[in-house]
């Protein structure tokens, strides 16, 4: 009796809290309403897509060479492994055959990506539960690798170094050696932050038995990366579907076995070795050769080649020869300065006061009835028909050809092959996949992402339920989201 | 629960030497920078701020064929042209990302990207970069040889990168 008078007076009810979007825990703008009864978590709803940019549209609307940037702006803490990603699956959509040096450079900074991208995971997942100095130390070898990529590309975090068909530049001798000697350090580096939490017993406390997910499961929801490592899957695509110079390196895919977070913490520490073993692997393997494959379809031309035309010193004049011009009026809707004005089916005219010479009109004839005189800019109309009644030199007609190439590629874009494809890669977060449906056009017709940190953003609610309010941000740091991948 | 646990639980050893670790670190010399005071060293063909490259006569390589606006991920380069000449070349900074697109794309070398990255400002049109502004910029951050050292290495590709170029970095071993 007393008891039920007791109950209906401390009558409790589930409370329903909103955590985020501006919560520094959520690793972005991730929010998640939480019901909770006392401190124990009932339910966990994630809502997303308050970073959504429409990537996957934007990409309808870009060439295949265009849309590479965006890839940059998704998981933008290893943006080196996401442009990999793409570049492998376009590549394997066009056919093309990367050269080995690239292959081995690719491999070597999506190895340093995947370095930097676990020191910020063990960075700001210590900093939330609450060890503040593993924090500082993680950021200082960070730091490190993001200068190395600076000297490689100009950029440290949007780097846009890989290129469909190679990488974007050589690397210098520096960098090579600069790299060796954090392979070097780097070792006793992660030694420091165990020694700072490894055996830490607040750690253990914060982290042990928190989030279990067993193989079966972890499988099942599509978990992938060290987070379903975690949980004894040794499931990794840089070992089962080998892309780029991984099926020429050693290493090992360390796997955890009780699936709660400090095993995830143990996975991400080791890979972080391993990551360090395949660098040196492939610096000492890295063979001299090219670094673009020589594929006039899919690749800018060399700039060099073009120098005969293009350079200040060349005063070149453009000159339409009346004979071989039929009159289509391609190169006067072509030309951005309107200089070139005729009636249809007669020969057209190049105004010399007006021409910019751009050659844009160049790259639009179909008939070859464009000249280039090199040294004609500035001389009468006259002197320019007398010069152009030969045969253009051989060399210039070899720029010019390249020069074509050049604006054909950038104003229509590589024609993709027909068809659809799916490629997956091992970005640090998990499995990035790329889905391309192409219609034969410059642009693909769709372009979907399978992004690691949506999946695992979905994993939540089963991770957190039963817990505390605070083993919620745990939670939240083990999965390793980003949100700007997420929403996309 | 072993002894060795026993110890571990009483002794807080794991504590103690995670603390002597962080107490080694504070006779050591610092890794962060005083930024205003202090800068750090920007690696050459840092992708900053925008300049339009002049030849040695002094005026502007452009020509204005509109490449590098066709290829801009962003289309934040507007260009119109006059008599001639170009008369309009205009760089939205907010809308860049600094991919460096405009740069591979260009066929005339006549767009870079400088090392400037402090360039904010509390007023819009400041940032909105005009034709005079972009070429006084090559001055200000490309002067003399600086410009074209910089052609050489980062307007790519280039041949090299289609052969095996003499010198090419490759790991040569431990320098003794």
């Amino acid at each position: 009796m007393i008891q039920k008078e007791a109950e209906k007076i401390f009558e409790t009810r589930e409370l329903n809290v909103n955590m985020g979007p501006q919560h520094p825990a959520t690793h972005g703008v991730l929010r998640l309403v939480l019901d909770i009864d006392g401190e124990t978590i009932v339910k966990v709803t994630p809502y997303v897509g308050y970073l959504h940019r429409g990537i996957e549209k934007l990409g309808e609307s870009l060439s295949y060479f265009q849309a590479l940037p965006l890839t940059d702006r998704m998981d933008y803490v290893s943006a080196m492994s996401n442009n990999i990603g793409y570049c492998v699956a376009v590549e394997k959509l066009f056919g093309i055959e990367v050269p080995e040096r690239a292959k081995f450079i690719r491999t070597i900074v999506g190895e340093m990506s995947r370095i930097s991208n676990h020191l910020l995971w063990l960075a700001t997942h210590a900093l939330d539960i609450g060890a503040m100095t593993v924090f500082l130390y993680c950021f200082r070898e960070r730091e490190w690798i993001l200068d190395l990529f600076e000297m490689i590309c100009g950029a440290r975090l949007t780097v846009t170094y890989p290129r469909v068909g190679g990488v974007r530049n050589d690397v210098p001798q520096e960098f090579l050696e600069s790299l060796w000697k954090f392979t070097d350090e780097f070792p006793s580096r992660i030694l420091e932050y165990e020694t700072l939490i490894d055996q830490n017993r607040i750690w253990l406390q914060r982290t042990v038995g928190i989030g279990v997910i067993s193989a079966e499961e972890a499988v099942s929801w599509g978990m992938t990366g060290p987070t379903l490592r975690g949980s004894g899957v040794p499931y990794d695509i840089r070992k089962h579907m080998p892309y780029d110079a991984y099926d020429k390196v050693d290493f090992e895919v360390p796997i955890g076995t009780a699936g709660d977070t400090y095993d995830r913490y143990r996975c991400r520490m080791l890979e972080m070795r391993q990551s360090n073993n395949i660098i040196r692997q492939c610096i000492g393997k890295l063979p001299p050769g090219p670094v673009m494959a020589e594929d006039p379809k899919f690749t800018l031309p060399p700039k060099d080649k073009m120098m005969m035309i293009t350079h200040p010193t060349k005063e070149v004049a453009y000159f339409i020869e009346e004979k071989a011009c039929k009159g289509c009026g391609m190169c006067m809707r072509a030309c951005p300065a309107k200089a070139i004005s005729g009636e249809k089916k007669k020969p057209h005219k190049i105004d010399q006061a007006f021409c910019l010479q751009c050659a844009t009109c160049f790259a639009a004839c179909k008939f070859k009835s464009m000249k280039i005189i090199p040294g004609g800019k500035g001389l009468s109309e006259e002197k320019l028909a007398e010069l152009a009644a030969g045969p253009m030199p051989e060399e210039i007609a070899k720029a010019a050809e390249h020069l074509v190439r050049q604006f054909e590629f950038i104003k229509k874009g590589p024609k993709a092959p027909e068809g659809e494809l799916y490629v997956a890669t091992e970005v640090p977060k998990g499995e990035l996949g790329f889905y391309f449906v192409s219609d034969g056009s410059g642009k693909p017709f769709r372009m979907r992402l399978r992004a690691p940190s949506f999946i695992h953003a979905g994993c939540l609610p089963r991770l957190c339920v039963g817990h505390l309010v605070a083993d919620v941000i745990a939670a939240i740091g083990t999965i390793d989201i980003v949100l700007g991948e997420c929403d996309r | 629960m072993t002894v060795r646990e026993i110890v571990k639980r009483f002794t807080f050893i794991e504590i103690f030497q995670g603390m002597s670790l962080t107490l080694r670190r504070l006779f050591s010399h610092a890794v962060t920078i005083q930024y205003p005071k202090e800068r750090r060293h920007i690696a050459p063909g840092f992708r900053g701020q925008h300049a339009l490259a002049k030849n040695q006569a002094g005026q502007a390589k452009c020509v204005g064929c509109g490449l590098c606006a066709t290829i801009c991920p962003s289309q934040c380069i507007h260009i119109s042209r006059a008599k001639g000449q170009v008369d309009k070349y205009e760089i939205d900074i907010l809308r860049c990302i600094y991919c460096g697109f405009c740069v591979e794309a260009c066929p005339y070398g006549a767009i870079v990207l400088t090392e400037n990255y402090e360039y904010s400002d509390y007023k819009k049109e400041n940032i909105y970069m005009k034709k005079d502004r972009l070429l006084s910029n090559w001055d200000k951050y490309m002067p003399g040889k600086k410009g074209e050292e910089y052609f050489k290495k980062f307007w790519r590709p280039m041949s090299d990168d289609f052969g095996t170029p003499t010198g090419q970095a490759v790991w040569r071993g431990k320098k003794q």
